[in-house]
């Protein structure tokens, strides 16, 4: 039976369960709701979730250990050097992998009677053709070994499906049944509802957490394969960043600090941009906009969050790049000759800093607002004028705040990729003139991945690691968030 | 009724500090305040006392014109300070603000530290010269707020991380320093303990000496305590006003009397 169908069969157990505790508590207290412990609605619900939850979370990790299992189990039965490499392990097993699909796939639509798929050959029929005609290209001839540990496979899954389906089924039953015995007027529903919502609640923020490690993870061991191809003092301390796709990884020069160089410079540039317009916006919008202005003027400003990034690079590459180059240009009308062309540092950094105005007016806008009236009215009362209210007592309360937007702001400018491969150009270059092409890692992360090389090849693999550095820099930045926002509650609140 | 020692009350000086005549405010379509006439003498402590809502709160708004940072909020009639017209055009809200201090309900010290808090009005008015003379400002206001003793082994401490009673001494200190002529404190004492209340009451009488204080309170006692002068405001009219001797023992309206003995309110 798929999992689908055992999920739908759970969640109708679960209805069901609701009605029939239900009706069970009320019986018990013949019919009047005020001699039940608690609401009625709490004995459904109880058994609802006594239904659901260990059935659900029971099939959840079966769904994610089930392949894991068979694959470990299956593939000790491959030869001893594959065995040893695990890249070629790793390859043997999806083609394992696909042939059994295949398989289950061919009989389900009827191309292959069950029998016929178990008692195939690889002598007497050709496997690679008859899986051809249902749509399921294998990339070689299939030979014994991969046929054999197939058929392995699909034995294992099909005995794990339906102990699975069991299990599950069971699960489900013993628990719905035990919560259902327990149901009387003096049960604590209440309570026991109360803790079970508790625990999902603490599970989701679990599963929040964990992909962030899984993350982490998925990333290190690339970025630890790409340091055994690459040395790290070569990656972090180069100065030149000059991928060779051609050159199998000899003539490669992989040095990250043009890259983070560009990063920074082109973020720096959009905070420029961004903070002060977005702080100013803020405080006109909280503390002088009149009521019907602030209604209208706040929502528009909010659109430009709205806008694809993609959109925001067309407008670098078709609108700011080439004023730039007719003002800073070589025949511009400043006639300095500091740009070369019309993507540039600058170019971007203008682009991405309206688009992070937003981001810094709408949330120190909130925070502004969330300064007491008391503080207004403290200064107000000493004689001080608005501005000097803004000044010296409400940004002062809002810092930690503002801080903070300030700081989210400038993790969306290290990571936006769209409008530095538009507005910025590819080249990297450790170059102090904000008119000259720069790149990002990001960018550089999404050419080294899309790129035609081999994935084994430092060249590819570097892109992990760029990610990687990326990651613990932006982690730095929000940990120095924190640190500033708690330093400056601790002193204020 | 109330045990007052009767060489309190004795008002010291008659001079007529501030004058109101015909004063109506309105919130929206609500009259708050129904044509409320009083005259407020200098070196006096005025207390306004009466009920929830019945606009002594919104009256004292009104005399340093907080209530032009209210929206809604419109305010008709005469208020003369010194016999000058506040609500005139030519009449800086912001300087009238520094002439008339406000301590509020709940004490409200900046984020900033104790001695910031007291420098902020100087500073904005620029009133000391260099930074020994506002080292003297704060430190003589924190003095006249008898918050001095407490406060002068800490003051880059942050004035939040006080306790309430020495907050609201704070608050009154970060008034008094700006010089004003008028002190206006709108239930000072409401967030406070008995102990914290009692000091802040002495620091009332100690700044009668130099203000004119007008104390709007919800506590009889207090107004008892601490004023020369009582007006009764009820549901937006100014029923009695006359001395505090003569409001808590010999009250003429009858209003006043039911209110005083606990009747309504």
């Amino acid at each position: 039976m798929p999992a689908s169908w055992i999920f739908l069969i759970v969640v109708v157990l679960a209805a069901a369960g609701y009605v029939l505790a239900r009706g069970r508590a009320m019986a018990s207290a013949g019919g009047d709701q005020r001699r039940l412990h608690s609401l009625p609605s709490y004995y459904g619900t109880n058994a609802a979730m006594a239904a659901a939850v260990p059935a659900l979370g029971l099939l959840a990790i079966w769904l994610i250990a089930q392949p894991m299992v068979s694959d470990l189990y299956v593939s000790s039965g491959l030869p001893e050097a594959i065995q040893a490499d695990a890249g070629e392990r790793s390859l043997a097993m999806a083609d394992v992998r696909r042939v059994a699909d295949g398989l289950d796939y061919a009989v389900s639509q009827g191309a292959m009677t069950r029998e016929e798929a178990a008692n195939l050959s690889v002598s007497a029929n050709d496997i690679r053709e008859r899986l051809g005609a249902v749509g399921i290209a294998l990339g070689s001839d299939v030979d014994e070994t991969t046929l054999e540990l197939a058929q392995q496979y699909r034995n294992l899954t099909n005995t794990g499906n339906t102990i699975r389906t069991v299990l599950v089924l069971l699960v489900a039953l013993a628990s719905f049944g035990a919560a259902y015995m327990m149901t009387a007027k003096d049960f604590r529903a209440r309570n026991t509802v109360e803790r079970a919502v508790l625990i999902l609640l603490i599970a989701a923020a679990c599963v929040a957490i964990l992909t962030t490690i899984g993350i982490v993870f998925s990333l290190i061991f690339n970025t630890l394969d790409f340091f055994s191809r690459y040395p790290a003092a070569e990656f972090f301390l180069g100065t030149t960043w000059q991928p060779s796709f051609s050159g199998r990884g000899g003539g490669s020069e992989l040095g990250f600090l043009p890259l983070i160089w560009g990063t920074l410079y082109i973020s720096i540039i959009a905070l420029a941009v961004a903070v002060p317009l977005g702080l100013f916006s803020a405080i006109y919008l909280s503390e002088y906009a009149s009521k019907p202005v602030r209604s209208v003027v706040k929502p528009l400003l909010e659109v430009l969050a709205g806008i694809p990034t993609i959109v925001y690079g067309l407008f670098a590459l078709l609108t700011v790049g080439p004023l730039l180059l007719s003002a800073f240009g070589n025949d511009g009308v400043l006639q300095l000759g500091w740009m070369s062309g019309g993507t540039a540092a600058m170019t971007a950094g203008l682009v991405m800093g309206i688009m992070l105005i937003p981001f810094v007016s709408s949330l120190s806008d909130d925070i502004i607002n969330s300064v007491p009236q008391a503080m207004r009215d403290g200064s107000y009362g000493l004689g001080a004028t608005q501005s000097e209210t803004i000044r010296q007592v409400i940004l002062p309360a809002a810092l930690p705040g503002i801080v903070g937007a300030i700081l989210l702001a400038a993790s969306r400018a290290i990571g936006e990729t769209m409008i530095v491969v538009l507005g910025a150009g590819a080249a990297a270059s450790l170059s102090l003139n904000p008119f000259e092409a720069m790149t990002t890692v990001t960018a550089k992360i999404v050419s080294q991945l899309t790129g035609d090389g081999e994935f084994n090849s430092p060249e590819t693999l570097v892109a992990f690691a760029l990610g990687m550095t990326l990651f613990v820099i932006t982690l730095a930045l929000n940990v120095l968030a924190l640190w500033i926002v708690r330093r400056y509650r601790e002193q204020y609140e | 009724m109330y045990d007052v020692p009767n060489s309190e009350r004795t008002v010291t000086a008659t001079d007529t500090k501030i004058a109101a005549k015909g004063v109506q405010v309105y919130y929206g379509d609500t009259h708050a305040i129904k044509d409320v006439d009083v005259q407020i003498a200098d070196k006096t402590v005025t207390a306004f006392i009466g009920p929830s809502g019945c606009g002594k709160s919104t009256f004292l708004r009104c005399l340093n014109r907080m209530n032009d940072t209210i929206d809604i909020c419109r305010v008709e009639g005469d208020i003369h300070i010194d016999g000058e017209d506040i609500y005139d055009k030519r009449v800086d809200p912001v300087q009238l603000r520094a002439k008339v201090g406000m301590v509020f309900q709940k004490p409200n010290p900046f984020p900033k530290s104790i001695y910031d808090n007291v420098a902020y009005g100087p500073r904005i008015h620029g009133m000391a010269r260099n930074k020994a003379e506002l080292d003297d400002i704060v430190e003589s206001a924190l003095r006249r707020a008898a918050l001095w003793n407490e406060a002068k082994d800490r003051l880059q401490a942050p004035g939040t991380g006080l306790s309430g009673g020495q907050q609201q001494r704070l608050c009154i200190a970060r008034a008094v320093a700006t010089e004003p002529e008028i002190l206006l404190m709108d239930e000072p004492c409401s967030a406070l303990d008995p102990i914290a209340t009692a000091q802040v009451e002495e620091l009332i009488d100690e700044l009668r000496q130099n203000y004119a204080v007008v104390i709007v309170t919800h506590s009889m006692q207090q107004a008892a305590r601490v004023s020369q002068k009582t007006a009764f405001f009820h549901l937006g009219n100014l029923v009695e006003y006359d001395d505090t001797n003569k409001i808590f023992t010999n009250p003429t309206d009858k209003r006043t009397e039911s209110y005083i003995t606990g009747r309504i309110g």
